[in-house]
This record gives C-alpha cells, structure tokens and sequence, in this order.
C-alpha cells in the first residue's frame, strides 16, 4: 500500500519498461495461451457432443418412460414431459413379469459369469504357462472357437441339450461355461491367457521352492492377482449374457423361463386403447401417436436398470482394469 | 506316487495338460462333436420320428437349396454382408478416434471412459431392437434439419442420399463401437510417451507422430478390433440370417436345411477373416520386427 502511494510515477515507467522488454515473448505467450484455450474448449466441445450421443438412448428410454400418453402425441413435448408419471414402470413390471424374468436372467448371466471367471481363469493359465506337445493346435482351436457363430452349431447343440433334458433349464448355459466355453467363452480364456503372460514368473518360483504343487500355486499365487482381468470377464459376461437372446430364444422355450430381454421383445405395451383413443382425440393424427412407447421404454429401463446399477458401481474399476489386464495384447 | 516316476519334462508336460483339460473336454462336447454333427446333417434330410431323427442321405441338396429356391436366404446373406463390410471400417476409424479423445488427462477422464462404454450394455439386444421400433436408434438431427433439401443443390441426389444413410447408420456404429473403444484405449496407454518426445524434439507435428508412432504401434489392436467387430456383427442380435436360420430349424424343423445354411454361413465369415489376415500380414510383420 505504502509503496504504492509513495511513487506511482516509477511503478508505471518500470512496468512500460518490462512490458517492452517482454513484448515480444509476452505476445507470443498470450497468443499460444488463447490458442491453447481455442484448443481445449474446441476438445471439450467434441468430447461433450460424442458424450450425448452415447448417453442418448438412456436419456431417451428415461425420458419418453416418465411422460403421459399426452405428451408422448404431443409434437411440441420434446424431453421434459408436462407431468412426471411413473405410471408406466408400474404397467411395465406387471407386464414384463419383472420379478420372474429377473430370476431367470440373474441365474443364466450371473451363475454363467462365475463360472466363466473359475474355468476360463484355470484355462487361460495353462495356456499361458505352459508349452506342451500340441500346445499350438490347441491354441489355434481356441481361436477356431471364438470364431465359430453359434448358429452353426445351434442344430446339434439344441438336440443334444433336448436329449439331455435340458430345454427349459437353466443348464444349456451355466454347463459350457463350467467348462470354459459359453457365451464368448474363447475370448474370456485370451483375456486371461493375456494377463497371466503379462505376470512375472518369480512369484511362482517362490511358492514352488516353498513346496506348493502347481494348481496350490495357480489357485494361491495366481488367481487372486487377477483381479482385473476377472473383474473384465465378470461385466462382459454378465452384461453379454443379460442382453443376449438368441440362445434363450433357442434353449428357453415356455413363458415361465423366459428372461427379462426375451419378455421384453414380447412386450409391445398394454395401453394400446387408450393410445387409440389419443389419436382420435389428436384428430388426423390417426397412427402417429406410438402406441405404448412410453410403456416400452419404462420396460426397457427395468429390464437393463440391473447390470445398469452393476455397471455404475464397477465402472470406475472396470475401465482402469481395461488399461492394467493388456486385454488388447499382442 | 506315479507322478514321482515321470521326468521333469513329462511332469511339466502332465501339469499343462491338466490346466487345459477342463477346456478340451468342454471343446469336444460343445464345440467339435456339434460341428461335426452339424456338418453331418446339413448333407442329410432329417425327420422326426417316435425313435429320435431319422436321417436320409440327399448329398449337396441343401446348399443348392440355399442359393437356388430359399428366396429369402441370398438377400440376407447379401445384406448382412454389406453391412458388415461397410460398418467395421467405420467402427474402428470412429473408436479409433474416440480412444485417442479419451486418452488426454482431462476433466471428468473416468466419467467420459464410463460414458463410452454406456450403449455396450444398453443399446443391444432387445432394446436397441425396441429403439430401432421407434426410430430412436437414429439421431433426429439429420432427418429433422431436413437436411436432404438443403443439401441437394451442391450435391448430387443419389451420392446425397447414400451419405445421409450412411450418416444415420454413424450412431448405431457409434454404439457398437464401445469395446473396441476400450481396446484402443488400452493399446495406446502401452505406447511409451518417451517416443513422442522423441519426436517431439525432432520437430515431428501432432499429424506427423500420429502416422509415424501411434498408427504402427496400435496395428496389432487393429486387428484385433477388426477381428472382434466382424465377429460380432455377424452374430448381433438384429442379425436378419440368424432369425432366418431359427425360424426354419424350430417353425419348420427343418434341421437339415438349418445346419447347411449355418455352414454356408459361416464359410464366408471365414473367407472375409482370411481377406482381413491376408491384408494385416504385411503391417503386422512390420512392427513384430520393430520390437
């Protein structure tokens, strides 16, 4: 304060002094400064937009779940409905038969992702460990099999599995997958094989000298460091499972079995007078109100908010997992 | 006590072994006997009789069937073709891009990553088929900003109007892109930024360095993404071939039919991923010697 007031004349000289000396570096600073801020907002920008679309199917099951048969007609309602209404979850859970359909889905995809992680752990270890007589015909089947679509096979399996007795069980997905096989099961053992390569070997040497045989190590050592590559199968199987539909629509044949997305494709709305009725009121509108979209999207958000509570407690984990497991390998 | 009598070597040869058998077992009862019987009944009519299947020998008769009479077959095919061919280029440029975005420290870094990774779980399957019922698998703004109107004194109608398809398919290959995105990502968190600053310093542009350094390093994820999205837009879940091969197995029960078609199937997913391996030999060679 002092200082100020006392020489406010050779302040400013000095200032003008620096000033001219930095000019030239100051302007170019400043200028690369504001660029960068072009650049970063430009980044942001993009990021922010790519960010919308993605998070644009949830935004619209939300938000077309919440609203009236009203707003759904109206043109001029585009994303916040006149009326929050919850109606429709409650139509949709009767109709989708939730706690059923959500039974029979946490069993498959769950009870499948468990023993996906158990088999396909052991599995990849072996392979990723070990070289032995025929080690790359094995591998090269094992590539064969990720391959392979499943409606190649879909005859025989689904004769076998009816000669078994297994149609409408639970068993033609929770069997295969005990055995490293199942829902994209080859890829779960590379994940593994990938991260498993990727670990030293000394921590095996270790419990080796100590005296433990090699599943003691495997199961001691090895298995519980493997926590993100499990934590990657664990979210792709469960999530794969719960949204897959061509095998539940080939193994799982009567209503009661039926999981939540084979319920849901079934699912067209319950209000389809009411809909009508809409329309008629809307007059010449006659087929433009979607009849029970409000209802379909209520059902869809019941049918993934599952693995969708999974994902936002993962996430965090899951993408850092991603990075650390060298999925992508070589 | 018998394991004591072997060599190291056969010892160590017994424990590998052991770890795979699990899965070799699981191989041979869902995998290697349901080809083999698969491609057993797609040369044989199949009929269901009170004493199990009744198999007759007709020879090539279902593949002719397939290419000659069914005549909804050769279109699926051709479509699903088509669209796997177009829609994998755009996967991996556009997750490509999307990974570099996300590979910047930025604000909000596991929000965003958490973001991109949302339609894997929500749009497939059954939902993404009920988005697409109503229209909501596209995004409005092509078709709202009537878009083709405005766009058709500069360019011509029929280049106009396959951009604008191919703009509105951009968000359904947007959705699909999730796991290659991460895939990506993962790859170029192995590139060690000390090549950059090499660069850097030898006075290599952001362009310069993406080619020289990020491109190569990341071929051997391209292949894998390359591999991994063919494989899963065959067997997506709106797949028009698999429905078709379904309907006629279970409402016809015509097994026979059903297992040539998925073989026929199935060969050319296996001529396209040849093709892909053909054209990934040459770079992938390349950065193997680099390493």
């Amino acid at each position: 304060m002092l200082k100020e007031s006392a020489s406010p004349v050779r302040t400013a000289s000095v200032e003008s002094v620096t000033t001219r000396l930095r000019a030239n570096g100051q302007l170019d600073k400043t200028a690369k400064r504001s660029l960068q801020v072009i650049h970063t907002a430009f980044y942001y920008l993009v990021i922010l937009s790519l960010s919308f679309v993605f998070l644009y199917p949830l935004l619209y099951m939300l938000s077309k779940s919440m609203m009236q048969m009203q707003d759904v007609a109206d043109a001029t309602v585009q994303w916040i409905p006149t009326r929050l209404s919850f109606h429709n979850y409650t139509l949709a859970w009767k109709a989708l038969n939730f706690w059923g359909g959500f039974a029979n889905s946490a069993i498959i995809s769950f009870g499948s992702a468990v023993l996906q992680i158990l088999s396909c752990s052991l599995v990849g270890y072996g392979f990723a460990r070990y070289r032995f007589p025929g080690y790359m015909v094995c591998f090269v089947l094992l590539l064969f099999t990720f391959l392979v679509p499943p409606q190649t096979i879909v005859v025989p399996l689904y004769l076998f599995f009816s000669d078994l007795g297994w149609i409408n069980t639970h068993l033609p997905f929770v069997i295969p997958s005990l055995f490293g096989h199942g829902l994209k099961g080859a890829l779960f053992v590379l994940i593994f094989i990938q991260f498993y390569r990727r670990m030293p070997n000394v921590l095996e040497e270790a419990a080796r000298i100590d005296g433990a045989g090699p599943f003691r190590t495997y199961w001691k050592i090895m298995f519980p460091l493997a926590k993100p590559a499990m934590l990657i199968v664990f979210l792709f199987s469960v999530v794969w499972h719960w949204n897959d539909s061509f095998e539940p629509n080939t193994y799982l044949t009567t209503p009661d079995f039926y999981n939540l997305s084979q319920r849901l494709a079934m699912f067209y709305g319950t209000n389809n007078q009411a809909a009508e009725a809409m329309s008629q009121m809307t007059s010449g509108s006659i087929g433009m109100a979607p009849t029970g979209l409000n209802q379909i999207m209520a059902g869809c958000i019941l049918a993934i908010l599952p693995i969708l509570i999974l994902y936002l407690f993962v996430q965090r984990h899951f993408v850092e997992s991603v990075e650390r497991s060298g999925i992508a390998g070589e | 006590m018998k394991k004591s009598k072997l060599s190291m070597r056969a010892r160590y040869f017994m424990e590998g072994y052991s770890f795979i058998s699990l899965w070799l077992f699981g191989f041979l009862m869902f995998m290697a006997i349901p080809l083999g019987r698969s491609m057993y009944y797609s040369f044989h009519a199949l009929k269901v009789s009170k004493d199990g299947l009744i198999a007759t020998f007709v020879g090539t008769e279902h593949f002719r069937a397939a290419f000659t009479t069914d005549v909804n077959f050769l279109p699926l095919l051709k479509e699903t073709m088509v669209s796997t061919l177009t829609q994998v280029p755009l996967i991996l440029i556009f997750s490509l891009f999307c990974a570099i975005l996300l590979n910047r420290g930025m604000i909000g870094k596991t929000f965003f990553r958490g973001v991109f990774f949302l339609p894997v779980i929500i749009a497939s399957g059954a939902i993404l088929s009920k988005l697409m019922d109503q229209g909501a698998a596209n995004l409005p703004i092509f078709y709202n900003q009537n878009l083709y109107n405005k766009l058709s004194a500069f360019i011509p109608g029929d280049i106009l109007e396959t951009l604008l398809k191919y703009a509105e398919s951009l968000t359904l290959v947007m959705w699909d892109s999730g796991v290659q995105i991460l895939i990506f990502l993962a790859g170029l968190q192995t590139i060690s930024i000390s090549l950059y600053e090499a660069a850097k310093c030898d006075g290599a542009t952001a362009w310069e360095s993406f080619w020289k350094i990020t491109f190569p390093m990341i071929m051997p994820m391209m292949l894998v993404n390359t591999l991994f999205s063919i494989v899963s837009s065959f067997t997506k879940a709106d797949n028009q071939i698999m429905s078709h091969i379904l309907n006629v197995v279970f409402k016809n029960n015509d097994f026979g039919y059903g297992s040539a078609m998925g073989w026929i199937y199935f060969i050319f997913i296996f001529l396209i991923l040849g093709v892909v391996f053909l054209l990934f030999r040459k770079s992938l060679g390349a950065t193997e010697g680099r390493k």
